[in-house]
């Protein structure tokens, strides 16, 4: 458990990260146009005997994985069919076409592309490493939301049922629950009615 | 106009320096007169802003293009709603739209409390002064739109061919209004932590701004997806774009806000927390504008990138650092009033709720932000894109579609087994029916399949709702079907315009499953040529090519390809995609080419055609059948009106008519109702 000085300074800490971060990112121009110089080739010779790897629908879908370079935020086969502008996803297309033709599996040229652009040539994080943590930490947030909630939840019933035992022994025998405020016999029947509406409010 | 207009700007600074001053220290001595003097220095901050900002319009609606920003976001020939929508249309100009707005409602929280809540009021001004002071200095210092050029050039450089688009020139300013709303909220919560009224007051003050921000940034957010789909033609309405994300995180936050806010109102807990909620929604409405304003991530709304996002960085740390330690100062304040009985109750399913939208909130914000983390600690630059977000965020949209139908039918406090069996057997039995036909029909996915299922589910208990009402009212007051199906929304608008909401959810959420299904097909066609394929429900379709025509419009070069559709011997009227190049008064081209879609919109589905581009006398063309999509639209339109019904006012006198009617008919004539 973090004191709180303990929790001011990572906080201080985080934001000097960020402010790093940001001071790092100043200076850029108003507009940023799509980089066509960003495009880099991704060649390997044919496999022997060579055979198309994959058929044009599964060639799209694995270009559904790769990440259009020209600074837009579309993959290959969503950019190269929506902006004829764009020279970088037509010619990663091109490469795509030859390495299928060439024999190599989906797995293989996205390694090539990774070999080529580094991760950013995909759309999503490959699974190992500190990536990992990209995919868990909502999970593992979530579940232990949950467990903490629960517990909290129980924790608190408990304690309603320590604090009120007139109540919680009413309750589970059905009996009527002795109010203690200052209603009288009307208004009490017409308070069960309310409740039993169970008012959106 | 334009020095009206800059002088204007740096006396509102002037008098917002003054408004924060006065409002505190009125409030921490407790000085009336100092309390009014800082409250009327924020009524002049409010009128120096509106003055500046109709400087700014003056200067975009005459083309003055000594001013840099009029130079940069316009040109002569621009249509001129364009030239008044460009106001917000880049960096400057949004900034001070942001504190026209955010002057705009200070004023009015300060104007609408001037005779109640007096307590808290010099610390909201306050507060609210103080950030309005943060983006006019942000704006007179940082990003002034008033800044002049050392020459007069003869035209504008236009408006990036995105922006002219009529969703564009309604979508910020929607999206600021939600943004900027939730600054009310956070004045409320720091005013109720300064002076430990930590009760239901600041809550009762709160409410209503916190669903006038939620019923813009639903619009705000909708339009935009609206936008994306008609505009950036890659076929569908949601990218994961950090931007986009950055519009959804405050919007998730102020929904489960929205939620707990009943339990503090009801039972007097979750005090922390809905205090956290608050301060957390305006933090990330802040974020929204600093992701959108730095250019940290890479995204397609890139137009507006620029070097203001230190100061909201600053900003943040600082306002999260400030409520961080009132929070810790006030801990002991802060614990519930009352206890949670059970764990079946709507308290636990209202916590479970507002568990799993922070939980959304925390992985699209975690999503967002890793490609920065993944960054700095490993060196290499990822892509963190819809796949991921996808594969997160959908079963935990499913578990809150199922919240959303369990919540409001649960029993408050205890749920008994009869309880349950009761409210619940009905739809739960519409719900298995409902997917078990749909798998009969050929629905084989599991999340769509799901989603239709739980769909139908919440769409059982609201039916059921509206259903157990309408017949009440007509047997207890003799009313017809639809004079009772009125009476019992307007009479009860928080309960049954909520109940609108989450019939726009069901509606949103189906339609979402709907894009599971679709298709596209990547064609070239000469004129004459056709293509014929079938859609996802099994229909042939056949789209002729009426070839490519080339013309000049107002303020651009267009090539147009137009498809006749037929399906089934059914011929539908042409359907046109466009690649437009714009230019200056001077025909210089300006920005890149930009594309306009054709979208032939039907109920089931949006036949969607964008023209990539030309290779001769050949369209390379794609084309989507995209099915559900006009639900999309539909659903978040249901969803802002069931907002404005919840938010509505309602006179005390016709609540109490309401509720005395409902509980003692017999004595409806003596209570005058």
């Amino acid at each position: 458990m973090l004191t709180r000085r303990e929790w001011f300074v990572a906080a201080a800490g985080a934001g000097a990260v960020l402010t790093s971060r940001v001071l790092s990112g100043q200076g850029q121009p108003t507009f940023t146009p799509m980089d066509q110089s960003a495009y880099r080739p991704v060649l390997r010779e044919p496999k022997p005997g060579a055979q198309p790897s994959m058929t044009p629908l599964e060639r799209d879908q694995l270009e559904r994985t790769l990440k259009c370079q020209c600074t837009c935020i579309l993959d290959v086969y969503t950019c190269r069919t929506t902006d004829f502008t764009c020279s970088v996803s037509p010619a990663m297309h091109r490469d795509v076409m030859r390495l299928v033709e060439g024999g190599y599996t989906a797995q293989e040229i996205k390694d090539a592309f990774v070999a080529t652009y580094g991760e950013v040539a995909l759309t999503a994080p490959v699974k190992q490493g500190f990536n990992w943590a990209g995919y868990f930490a909502p999970a593992v947030v979530m579940t232990t939301g949950g467990i903490i909630l629960t517990m909290m939840i129980k924790r608190w019933t408990a304690r309603a049922a320590a604090n009120a035992p007139a109540m919680a022994a009413g309750s589970a025998s059905g009996a009527a629950v002795v109010p203690r405020i200052d209603a009288s016999a009307d208004e009490m029947a017409r308070l069960e009615k309310a409740l039993r509406e169970e008012d959106f409010e | 106009m334009v020095l009206v207009g800059e002088l204007s700007l740096w006396i509102a600074l002037l008098m917002g320096v003054w408004a924060v001053t006065l409002s505190f220290a009125g409030g921490y001595l407790k000085r009336e007169d100092l309390i009014v003097s800082g409250e009327r220095g924020l009524y002049a901050t409010t009128g120096f802003v509106v003055l500046a900002s109709l400087g700014l319009w003056t200067a975009l609606l005459t083309s003055d293009f000594s001013v840099r920003y009029v130079a940069s976001f316009t040109s002569a020939n621009l249509p001129i709603v364009y030239k008044f929508s460009a106001f917000w249309g880049g960096q400057a100009g949004s900034m001070l739209f942001w504190c026209l707005v955010l002057a705009g409602y200070a004023a009015a929280a300060t104007f609408t409390n001037r005779s109640k809540n007096r307590a808290l009021m010099p610390w909201v001004t306050g507060t609210n002064a103080a950030v309005l002071l943060f983006f006019v200095m942000a704006t007179t210092i940082a990003s002034n739109p008033f800044e002049r050029l050392e020459w007069i050039p003869p035209d504008g450089r236009g408006l990036n061919p995105q922006l002219q688009n009529p969703a564009m020139a309604i979508h910020p300013p929607l999206l600021y209004l939600g943004y900027v709303a939730t600054a009310i909220p956070f004045g409320f919560a720091i005013a109720a932590l300064v002076t430990r009224r930590l009760d239901a007051e600041w809550l009762g003050a709160v409410r209503k701004w916190s669903i006038i921000s939620w019923v813009f940034l639903t619009l705000g957010i909708l339009l935009g997806m609206w936008w994306a789909y008609v505009e950036l033609g890659w076929g569908g309405y949601w990218m994961w774009d950090p931007v986009e994300n950055a519009s959804l995180l405050p919007w998730l936050t102020g929904t489960a806000f929205l939620h707990s806010i009943m339990i503090q109102e009801k039972r007097g807990m979750l005090r922390k927390w809905n205090v956290i909620l608050v301060v957390g929604t305006f933090l990330l409405s802040i974020l929204g504008t600093f992701i959108t304003r730095s250019g940290i991530i890479q995204s397609v709304h890139s137009f507006a990138q620029s070097n203001i996002g230190m100061w909201f960085a600053v900003f943040m740390v600082l306002m999260l650092a400030v409520t961080a330690w009132l929070v810790s100062i006030r801990l002991r304040d802060l614990e519930a009033k009352a206890e949670l009985e059970a764990m079946i109750s709507r308290e636990a399913a209202f916590l479970y709720n507002n568990l799993v939208l922070v939980g959304i909130a925390f992985s699209v914000l975690w999503g967002t932000l890793f490609p920065i983390l993944s960054e700095a600690v490993r060196g290499s630059k990822i892509t963190v894109g819809e796949s991921f977000f996808n594969a997160v965020n959908v079963p935990l949209g499913l578990l809150l579609l199922a919240l959303t139908g369990i919540g409001p039918l649960i029993a408050w406090r205890r749920a008994s087994v009869q309880n349950i069996q009761r409210q619940f057997a009905g739809p739960a039995f519409f719900g298995v029916v409902a997917a078990a036909v749909l798998w009969v029909l050929g629905a084989r996915e599991l999340y769509p399949l799901m989603a239709w299922g739980l769909g139908a589910f919440v769409a059982g208990t609201i039916i059921q709702e509206f259903y157990k009402g309408t017949l009440a009212r007509m047997r207890m007051h003799g009313e017809n079907i639809f004079t009772a199906l009125v009476n019992l929304v307007t009479r009860n608008r928080r309960r049954y315009g909520g109940y609108i909401v989450h019939a726009g959810i069901v509606i949103l959420f189906s339609a979402f499953a709907g894009m599971a299904f679709r298709q596209e097909y990547d064609v070239t066609l000469r004129e004459g040529e056709s293509f014929t394929t079938k859609d996802p429900f099994g229909k042939e379709w056949t789209f002729t090519s009426d070839g490519i025509s080339q013309f000049k419009a107002l303020n651009r070069d267009v090539v147009t390809v137009a498809l006749m559709p037929v399906m089934e011997g059914k011929a539908f009227p042409v359907l046109t995609s466009e690649k437009r190049q714009h230019f200056d008064t001077r025909g210089n081209p300006t920005f890149q080419p930009s594309t306009e879609v054709g979208i032939l919109q039907m109920q089931r589905q949006d036949v969607y055609l964008v023209l990539a581009g030309t290779i001769g006398d050949r369209a390379e063309i794609r084309i989507n059948f995209n099915p559900l999509v006009v639900w999309v639209w539909h659903g978040g339109i249901l969803m802002a009106l069931g907002g404005l019904i919840v938010m509505w006012p309602q006179s005390e006198r016709k609540r109490q008519g309401g509720y005395v009617t409902e509980l003692a008919p017999q004595h409806a004539e003596t209570a005058g109702v």
